[in-house]
């Protein structure tokens, strides 16, 4: 079974004004994947049954359910390692030097279920340097489903079992159920919002560090600038920018510049735009 | 020691989902009530928890569906055959999974057995055992208490 | 690269098999922690990087042939995971003291063991290079 070309136009479509990601022909299994459940839930044979069904009713708490079940990744802890290597080796030492207060401000901006912003406090309390600081985290996600469960912080044991060391998970974890739940210290650190990255930002200041990993890919090029730009306006001046491995600024907006961060590269203001903010 | 309250159907089933949904790629879907639960010759697995909570999970099903699951856990073709020593070993280590998830959610001092394997001529009746379905024909789970005895 | 799998289940050894020979590893196998000190004598120092480690298991346990293989000096160089389906944090922190390095939970997804492979820095993507 795979799906109609006419459910996966209605998704796409779907999906493209809800929340600007533009499912390009061949994502068809991904849809496919993740609305089988749905499907199930509702009582149809067929992904296409369903679709169609969505399609003729527009029920909107339906849509909204299908845009979230597309818009979200699979997650795990310190995903790709390197950048959470380069924080805690590069960024945050950098930091050390200049931050007089004693207070990082980072934004996970694209956080699914909470995997990013926990990985990220987890690495500032390895990170000697600014040992005893305070790390002002915010977390944001389209999909307030998402937000709930990593508000929660109760993750399966297949979730914990993806990319968390052994050591770390008796330190920051205790069980519930089958599941584990994340410590209640490292929960209170997270400050956790409803954010749709393609409407204007709420007012929320400037971060030292900014997450934005493996989201604009989603996006077409215009948003993709768009979302870059005012990203730099919620930056502070000497700030860091964390892209996904297969993402760049070259060529989107490049008042940014890629600067090797031991195996990985983060993204920084250049110095000529540092003022200048648009 | 704590005394802990025993494992019921709700966690054994919800570990049966995890297990399967990962090791075997299949849904556990609950057995509907007023089909009967019964098929021709049987395998039954069963494993020990000891401590808190002292007792044993049994699974029980159809041979047919014992060869499916040990198919599907060694990622086999339709083709393919397997022996009887792959589906047992494979049908005991699929309860042993689950039993070490069960044992772990219940907490406190535990120990998990290792899991045996009999031939079983008949379906234990449904009132007792918890029913999921694996691609139409029912699985048994018993949660069996020292105490009681198991059908 | 090469892999030592301990597990009394011969499906559960041909599963993480198949995913350490995927990642580029030569596979050896034992069904219990006897079983792989033996294997391990007779490899006359040409010792595995890695052993997958079952807990539960006939004859010796996982727990103690972890703790045979940390009193043989010779045997330091061999990293060690526990592949088991014993979740408890107690039993985490005990495997960790007797020397494992890593601890991976069943039921687990073969992503999951790369990713450990990839922490423990063991993901062999140049095999024989060293040959």
């Amino acid at each position: 079974m795979s799906i109609g070309h006419e459910a996966f136009t209605f998704v796409r479509e779907l999906v493209r004004a809800e929340s600007a990601i533009v499912l390009e022909p061949g994502k068809e299994y991904l849809v496919e994947s993740r609305l089988v459940p749905l499907a199930r839930q509702g009582g149809h044979a067929t992904v296409d049954a369903f679709v169609a069904d969505l399609a003729s009713r527009r029920n909107p708490s339906a849509m909204r359910l299908v845009v979230e079940a597309l818009t979200t990744n699979e997650t795990s802890w310190f995903r790709d390692t390197d950048p959470f290597t380069a924080l805690r080796q590069t960024v945050f030492p950098t930091l050390a030097k200049t931050r007089s207060n004693r207070e990082i401000r980072v934004w996970a901006a694209a956080c699914s279920s909470g995997q990013e912003p926990y990985s990220i406090l987890m690495t500032a309390q390895d990170t000697p340097e600014i040992s005893g600081w305070k790390i002002d985290m915010l977390a944001t996600d389209l999909s307030q489903e998402m937000l709930d469960r990593a508000r929660k912080g109760e993750y399966s044991q297949l979730e914990v079992n993806r990319g968390l060391p052994a050591t770390t998970l008796v330190r920051h974890f205790e069980r519930v159920g089958l599941g584990w739940r994340i410590s209640p210290a490292l929960a209170a650190q997270v400050q956790f919002r409803q954010l749709n990255l393609v409407r204007p930002f709420p007012p929320m200041g400037k971060f030292d560090v900014v997450f934005l990993r493996n989201v604009l890919i989603y996006f077409d090029l215009a948003t993709k600038r768009d979302i870059l730009r005012r990203v730099r306006q919620v930056m502070a001046p000497d700030g860091h920018l964390f892209l996904g491995a297969a993402e760049m600024t070259m060529g989107v907006d490049d008042a940014w510049e890629r600067v090797p961060a031991g195996r990985s590269s983060v993204y920084r203001i250049r110095e000529e735009q540092r003022t200048c903010v648009p | 020691m704590t005394i802990n309250s025993g494992p019921d159907h709700a966690l054994v089933h919800a570990a049966i989902e995890q297990v399967w949904g990962s090791m075997l790629f299949e849904a556990a879907e609950p057995w509907p009530a007023d089909v009967p639960a019964d098929f021709e010759t049987g395998l039954q697995a069963h494993i020990e928890i000891r401590g808190g909570w002292n007792g044993r999970l049994v699974l029980t099903c159809d041979s047919v569906v014992a060869t499916q699951i040990a198919a599907a856990l060694l990622g086999m073709g339709p083709d393919e055959q397997v022996d009887e020593l792959d589906v047992h070993d494979a049908v005991g280590e699929v309860l042993n999974v689950v039993g070490g998830s069960v044992k772990g959610a219940i907490g406190g001092a535990m120990t998990l057995g290792l899991p045996g394997i009999r031939a079983s001529a008949s379906p234990p009746t449904s009132e007792e055992s918890l029913v999921v379905s694996w691609r139409g024909a029912p699985v048994h789970v018993q949660i069996v208490p020292d105490a009681a005895k198991a059908s | 690269m090469r892999a030592l799998i301990v597990d009394d289940s011969r499906a559960m050894r041909k599963i993480v098999g198949r995913i350490l020979v995927d990642a580029g590893y030569e596979v050896l196998e034992a069904g219990d922690g006897q079983e792989a000190l033996d294997v391990l004598n007779s490899l006359d120092g040409d010792l595995p990087d890695l052993a997958c480690v079952d807990w539960n298991m006939p004859v010796m346990d996982g727990l103690t042939f972890i703790t045979e293989v940390r009193k043989q000096t010779e045997w330091r160089a061999i990293t060690l995971m526990m592949v088991t389906t014993e979740s408890e944090q107690d039993r985490i922190v005990r495997a960790l003291a007797a020397g494992a390095h890593e601890y991976l939970i069943k039921p687990f997804t073969g992503d999951a063991l790369v990713e450990k492979l990839d922490l423990l820095g063991l993901t062999a993507t140049t095999v024989g290079d060293l040959a």
